[in-house]
């Protein structure tokens, strides 16, 4: 930038330093994650006015722990989309993860020991399947994932159809605990929240976290550093899986009865989350806080849009449109805008960007 | 040669796992009983009906009446679609072959054996649920009471309504003899529709998948009629809640079924009583579940819900008014009979769950092939064919049935022992 233009604000110009950049660089990261936030305040606001019903506490009986297992299926997606993937298979391990529960569980407490392992190494399996193709065939993963998880459907289907539809009752020890509330507050969202925490703390503080958020951002930078690229991303659709089929074991808990169709739901509702919590596409950035509130966010517009007594045809409307202003509002544009307004006057000296970008 | 430690655990572990689902899958399958006995429902009590025509007998037992229909009383008042169910119920008392049976409704179709010249397909836009499956295994083991069929066709659109039309015009062009089937689209078939009366292939539909011109664009519907359905709701609305808030719910957004009964419904209601909400619910439990949680929660003193499905209410619709602490008691009216919503009420013994319901109607199936095989034999065929409407209460007459799967429809006249090998 030239000395004839017009003056920046000053308090970024007076900050344009090393730890100016610091500065703009965390603002950069928290803009792209805040406006979930915002618009989850804002949500609350309106229903408060609108649809005060929706904030009791037979509606918090509803959304908390199917805003928990959305989350902790978008959390799977998350960790896909950080090494710009995509994975479609969710709803197939679902579906087939809880048929698994009441399955082989049959009604009996002692069961559980074998269903729930079953259930989520068939979410590490099918997720590691994935993984290999995207991975290390290099096949896409759009199609990849969609093909697996029919596949995924179809079988679950037939083992559905063979072993659970006469006995879809969830045994009795996990749906107690799911419909439990400890501290009054329903026990799949504690076990949610912990699930989150951990994986946030995981990739934020951990070495391998910071490799594995390394390599989505730029794998190739990655390579070059001596990362085992395609391992990473073999591990995120397995850690995927395993979070799918996590997510499969608390909704088997809470519905108490199993559907062929269990996972139906959950094809694009985690991307959106994932999405509109201001996650990179490209690969890289992402937040597993966020990604819970965009989770909590979609679940609780749901049921304000239904208590508030649109019709159907509205909901859809309504749903969809908060779904493009989350798109417009969050993730790369927001981070651009406010990049853009934070840049320094004048280009750093050559010797202060010796730093790689990691 | 560098190792890749992290692939080779997860390889490993992926294994395991593999063999820990095959393991555990392979534990939970029982062995299947064989089936035995008469196709469908015959006891002591007499027939109904005499005469016959058209290759068909006019009577039924009675019994296998009081099973489907709940009432052997209860059958259509036009005289000859009252014949038309009389043959249709009285032919699933005929011995079939269950393991054949069996196989084609897995193979989705076979051949009978019989050496028969006419092939008959039951095509339909969705199939995958227990209903529908159900349906299918009634409509092979009518099928097979025909030693004439000598092949049975069955295709699923998926949900797709290109697949649906295309699904239909490939059995017309395979010049089958007739065409039974569920309009899962309404009138968007009414071109194939045409398109196989044009070249003579009867076509019923059941459970009153009404399209536009039965008689002229095909050949019949069979079910009850949704209107007065409604009305019978209401009637238990009226008597039962007297006053208060309700709620409709229904499946997809704007499908015939639901909207039939719930405008009558509304017409019919007392003025004191106030539909609160009328939700769509895709008939999905869980969506179930979260819509049953927002009525709750704008309206805790609901007083009754009209609903199509009674499975899914002893599923989502449970657990939304559990998660609640609200006390699943309340007038709840239903078209659908599944075993679990009996159980369920019969565990909670809860003198406030009021369930009035009526027959999810899988037999209606074996009507609308008999119509379409009497078609084919030269009979006048009634536009319509309609069963009068009496709604049980689950105190006085339990849907729980020892035995049944949890979701199926106990007034199927699909043999037990069948119905377990189906879902073992």
């Amino acid at each position: 930038m030239d000395a004839a233009s017009p003056p920046s604000p000053p308090r970024i110009r007076r900050a344009a330093g090393t730890s100016g950049r610091a500065l703009a660089s965390n603002a950069l990261i928290v803009a792209r994650f805040l406006p979930v936030w915002f618009a989850t305040a804002a949500l609350a606001i309106v229903a408060a006015v609108r649809a005060p019903d929706a904030l009791g506490n037979t509606s918090w009986s509803y959304v908390l722990p199917y805003a928990t297992i959305l989350a902790i299926a978008a959390l799977g997606q998350m960790l896909v989309v950080m090494q710009a993937g995509i994975d479609l298979s969710t709803p197939g391990v679902i579906s087939f993860g809880g048929n698994l529960i009441a399955g082989i569980g049959a009604g009996s407490d002692h069961r559980l020991a074998l269903a729930i392992p079953a259930c989520l190494g068939l979410g590490m399996l099918v997720g590691f399947t994935n993984g290999v193709l995207v991975g290390l065939v290099r096949l896409n993963p759009l199609i990849v994932t969609l093909a697996v998880g029919q596949i995924v459907l179809a079988w679950s289907s037939k083992y559905s159809r063979e072993s659970v539809t006469n006995h879809p009752d969830v045994p009795a020890g996990l749906s107690s605990w799911a419909t439990g509330k400890p501290l009054g507050i329903s026990a799949v969202f504690w076990t949610g929240l912990a699930i989150t925490l951990v994986v946030a703390l995981l990739l934020r503080y951990t070495t391998p976290g910071r490799r594995f958020q390394a390599v989505g951002a730029n794998p190739r930078a990655a390579w070059i550093a001596g990362l085992r690229v395609r391992t990473h991303v073999v591990l995120a659709y397995t850690a995927a899986g395993a979070l799918y089929a996590v997510a499969a074991v608390l909704l088997a808990g809470v519905r108490t009865s199993i559907d062929p169709a269990l996972g139906a739901a959950y094809l694009l509702a985690p991307i959106a989350a994932v999405v509109i919590a201001g996650a990179s596409l490209a690969g890289g950035l992402a937040s597993a806080t966020s990604t819970w509130v965009a989770a909590l966010a979609l679940t609780f517009l749901t049921q304000m849009l239904l208590i508030m007594g649109l019709s159907a045809a509205m909901q859809y409307v309504v749903f969809g449109a908060a779904i493009l202003a989350g798109m417009v509002v969050s993730g790369d544009r927001v981070a651009g805008v406010i990049g853009r307004w934070l840049r320094p006057a004048s280009p750093p000296p050559r010797a202060a960007t010796g730093d790689h970008k990691s | 040669m560098r190792k890749r430690p992290i692939l080779v655990v997860l390889a490993i572990a992926s294994t395991a796992a593999l063999a820990l689902v095959a393991a555990a899958t392979s534990t939970a399958r029982g062995t299947a009983p064989p089936a035995s006995g008469p196709s469908g429902i015959v006891g002591k009590g007499g027939t109904v009906g005499s005469g016959g025509g058209f290759g068909e007998k006019y009577t039924s037992p009675t019994a296998t009446l009081s099973h489907t229909l709940f009432d052997a009383k209860l059958l259509p008042a036009n005289k000859s679609a009252r014949q038309i169910a009389l043959a249709a119920f009285g032919r699933s008392t005929k011995n079939v072959n269950y393991n054949l049976a069996l196989s084609c409704w897995k193979n989705n179709g076979c051949k009978t054996g019989t050496g028969g010249k006419l092939t008959v397909a039951y095509v339909e836009g969705f199939g995958e649920n227990i209903y529908r499956q159900m349906s299918k295994m009634e409509f092979i083991l009518q099928a097979l009471t025909y030693p004439q069929i000598g092949k049975i066709l069955y295709m699923s659109a998926h949900s797709d309504l290109n697949q649906a039309l295309a699904d239909f015009r490939s059995v017309i062009a395979q010049k089958v003899s007739l065409i039974v089937t569920y309009p899962d689209f309404g009138d968007a078939m009414i071109p194939v529709f045409q398109q196989a009366t044009k070249a003579g292939i009867p076509v019923a539909t059941y459970a009153w998948g009404y399209v536009t011109g039965p008689g002229s664009n095909y050949t019949t519907v069979v079910g009850e009629d949704t209107c007065r359905l409604g009305k019978a709701f209401a009637q238990v609305m009226n008597t039962q809640v007297k006053s208060g808030n309700i709620a409709f719910l229904g499946g997809f957004p704007g499908n015939p079924l639901s909207l039939g009964w719930q405008k009558c419904e509304q017409a019919a209601l007392n003025s004191s009583i106030k539909v609160v909400a009328n939700q769509p619910t895709n008939w999905d439990p869980s969506k179930v579940q979260g819509i049953v949680a927002g009525i709750l929660a704008q309206n805790p003193d609901l007083k009754g819900i009209s609903y199509e499905d009674a499975l899914f209410m002893s599923q989502g619709g449970y657990a939304a008014y559990k998660a609640a602490n609200i006390p699943y008691s309340g007038v709840f009216t239903y078209r659908t009979d599944e075993a679990a919503m009996g159980c369920l009420a019969d565990k909670l013994k809860n003198p406030n769950l009021k369930i009035y319901y009526y027959t999810a109607g899988n037999s209606q199936i074996r009507v609308a092939l008999t119509a379409a095989m009497m078609k084919l034999k030269g009979a006048k065929i009634p536009p319509t064919i309609v069963f009068p409407i009496q709604l049980q209460q689950q105190s006085k007459r339990s849907m729980c049935i020892k035995g049944y799967p949890p979701e199926a429809s106990p007034t199927s006249l699909i043999p037990l022992s069948l119905l377990h090998r189906m879902y073992p």
